[in-house]
């Protein structure tokens, strides 16, 4: 007889989700499913607005990472306005793209997955949370809550709210970076290289322990896309996308947002909300790639800031290739949060900085307009169409979790065959399935654009049909 | 009813050493769920930051804010309560526990914000207070059920005293 285990809701996520997995009739687990349970349905009410206030209304699909939307949004907007904005609004847009990425990735790091790192998977699930973490390891919860801060108050002081902020408008920005403001960030950095060096020393320590858990985290051959510059360093906000297969090697770059849909196709599956990325030259889902800080680091040469650079260097040691475990996103996710305070310090230090020209303005001069960028878990394309009034007509988003899709269902059916014996599973087995999802950081609410809320589940089913074991969280 | 939306929530006031934080959360969309930032702007008009009040208001309370609450004399917590009758004005001593049974990532309640500030950085306000209003509808929208408006007053007035007696010292 068959079964099923059914993980619902899957929990430290960013949304809510459900994970199913079947057995065959030996009681072995035959496939694995991620569901993302949620909709909401962003890219419909979105039709009628005028073009100029999609980044504020697109911001609101994400409370953790608002800020990529915004900034995807504005340059679909300035794509239909046909508009280059002033330089000084592009590297004030980037310094604050970054300060987002170093929040989310705190969030991600020290709260959704350091409980698992610092405690064991094993560990007794009542304190396997930041409380358990900052009992044991008091100076980790410390630099968590610092860079998590870090991140923020730079999002508040530019944008003046930590969520959601209305800075970013199609053109540029809404103000200029005040003398005042600049000096406070920098007063900020050097607690924030602190609390970053910290956890990547810590880090780099634990991680041997993990073992077990790296061979069958999502550790497989694929493709991966990012955003990089032309001198081949990481890039968050502009540059284009580059493409690599699973030997490192380019099979497609130069994309531009607006050339996006001709490389990029998405698929539906039955069983989620989210729809499941693939490029398009190899069909879905053999197209499959991934995308997000792993990526990222895959496919860059080089960091483009000093310490991130020997960071960088070090991390490529772990593979020939590509890294191809998705439990190295941890460690790759603390090497950009680093990345991310070099480069708002580089930032800080352009001498126009404060110039006070940093918007441009037009009408409609497209009907249509892409724009991309990178969120912290990945790429993010805004593509929309216009009348001739400004008004939507369509609106499409391409989110990054959507992309990380297939590697994140392939990833828990790795971790499920490799842990889940005899048709029964503990909760460190279920902790273990769960927290391959995690090193995605995938933001489900992001991915389906939901309605409702709905707690993660796993599902254990067997052979014909029925469900034979389930948690509920 | 009353247009809450018209009133902007509280921005952040770095509380440095405050001698009193209020610390308020509630989302301004979700009708009754607002009440906390329509006190917390309340407040900011009413008390001066040189007299060592600070406030802050969020739509959520996340784990950051423990080091603003380590860093003040006292705190008092102002929230809507879904279990109380709606209108309904209650203060309440708060203690800090040290554990939480949500995941604690996007939200924690006052008592675990106090276990965490301990925990993180040693140290506690000398007391702390919660201030909540019974809420009747957390629906979409900017204004407040009847029940919530008739208890503003009631809701300012006591806060009032409430900060006051903190600075007393009591």
């Amino acid at each position: 007889m068959s079964q099923t285990i059914t993980i619902d809701p899957v929990t430290r996520l960013e949304g809510h989700g459900k994970i199913t997995i079947h057995l065959n009739a030996q009681n072995e687990v035959e496939d694995a499913q991620f569901h993302v349970t949620q909709v909401r349905g962003f890219e419909r009410f979105a039709q009628g607005r005028p073009y100029y206030e999609m980044p504020s209304l697109m911001a609101r699909i994400c409370g953790i990472c608002p800020v990529s939307h915004l900034i995807a949004s504005a340059k679909a907007c300035e794509a239909i306005m046909s508009v280059r904005i002033p330089h000084t609004a592009a590297q004030l847009r980037r310094m604050l793209n970054l300060a987002q990425m170093v929040q989310s990735h705190a969030l991600s790091f020290f709260y959704l997955s350091s409980p698992d790192l610092a405690l064991g998977m094993e560990s007794d699930p009542a304190t396997r949370n930041i409380f358990g973490v900052v009992a044991a390891k008091p100076e980790l919860g410390r630099a968590g809550v610092g860079l998590r801060r870090f991140g923020q108050h730079i999002i508040e002081l530019l944008g003046d709210k930590r969520i959601h902020p209305g800075w970013v408008v199609p053109g540029g920005v809404t103000e200029p970076l005040a003398a005042a403001k600049r000096d406070e960030i920098l007063a900020m950095l050097p607690e924030a290289y602190a609390n970053v060096g910290l956890a990547l020393a810590w880090y780099k320590q634990i991680a041997d322990g993990f073992k077990p858990e790296i061979a069958v985290f999502a550790n497989f051959p694929s493709l991966y896309m990012s955003l990089i510059n032309e001198d081949e360093s990481l890039e968050f906000t502009d540059g284009t996308l580059r493409l690599i297969d699973a030997e490192g090697q380019t099979i497609e770059e130069g994309i531009t947002a607006s050339r996006y849909t001709e490389v990029i196709g998405e698929a539906v599956e039955p069983y989620s909300y989210t729809k499941f990325a693939y490029y398009k030259p190899l069909g879905y889902p053999q197209g499959s790639y991934r995308v997000g800080p792993l990526a990222r680091l895959n496919i860059v040469k080089s960091a483009g800031t000093p310490q991130a650079e020997k960071e960088l260097a070090a991390f490529k040691q772990l593979a020939a290739g590509p890294v191809s475990s998705s439990f190295h996103y941890h460690h790759a996710r603390l090497i950009e949060a680093l990345y991310g305070i070099e480069k708002i310090e580089q930032i800080l230090a352009d001498p126009a900085i404060l110039d006070k020209h940093v918007r441009a303005s037009a009408g409609v001069n497209r009907l249509e307009g892409a724009g991309q960028a990178e969120a912290p878990r990945g790429t993010l394309n805004h593509h929309y169409k216009v009348d001739e009034n400004g008004k939507i007509t369509w609106a499409n988003l391409v989110i990054a979790t959507g992309q990380n899709n297939n590697a994140m269902n392939k990833g828990v059916l790795q971790a499920a065959k490799a842990y889940v014996k005899n048709g029964k599973f503990t909760e460190g087995i279920l902790n273990r399935v769960e927290a391959v999802v995690r090193t995605f950081d995938p933001c489900l609410s992001c991915s389906t654009h939901a309605y409702g809320q709905m707690p993660l589940i796993l599902s254990l089913v067997s052979a014909e049909g029925e469900v034979v074991d389930q948690v509920v969280r | 009813m009353k247009p809450v939306g018209m009133v902007q929530p509280a921005g952040t006031v770095k509380p440095g050493r405050a001698r009193c934080l209020i610390l308020a959360c509630g989302n301004t969309l979700r009708s009754d769920d607002g009440v906390g930032p329509w006190l917390a702007a309340w407040a900011q008009e009413r008390f001066d930051p040189q007299a060592g009040v600070s406030v802050i208001s969020r739509q959520q309370w996340t784990p950051e804010l423990a080091e603003d609450v380590a860093s003040v004399e006292t705190v008092l917590f102002v929230d809507c309560a879904m279990d109380l009758k709606p209108g309904t004005v209650k203060l309440v001593d708060v203690e800090p526990v040290d554990e939480t049974q949500g995941l604690a990532t996007h939200h924690l309640g006052a008592a675990e914000l106090l276990g965490l500030a301990r925990a993180l950085f040693g140290s506690l306000p000398r007391r702390a207070l919660m201030l909540t209003v019974g809420g009747g509808s957390t629906e979409l929208g900017e204004l407040f059920s009847p029940p919530v408006t008739a208890a503003l007053p009631i809701a300012s007035a006591k806060m009032e005293d409430a900060v006051a007696r903190l600075m007393r010292g009591e």
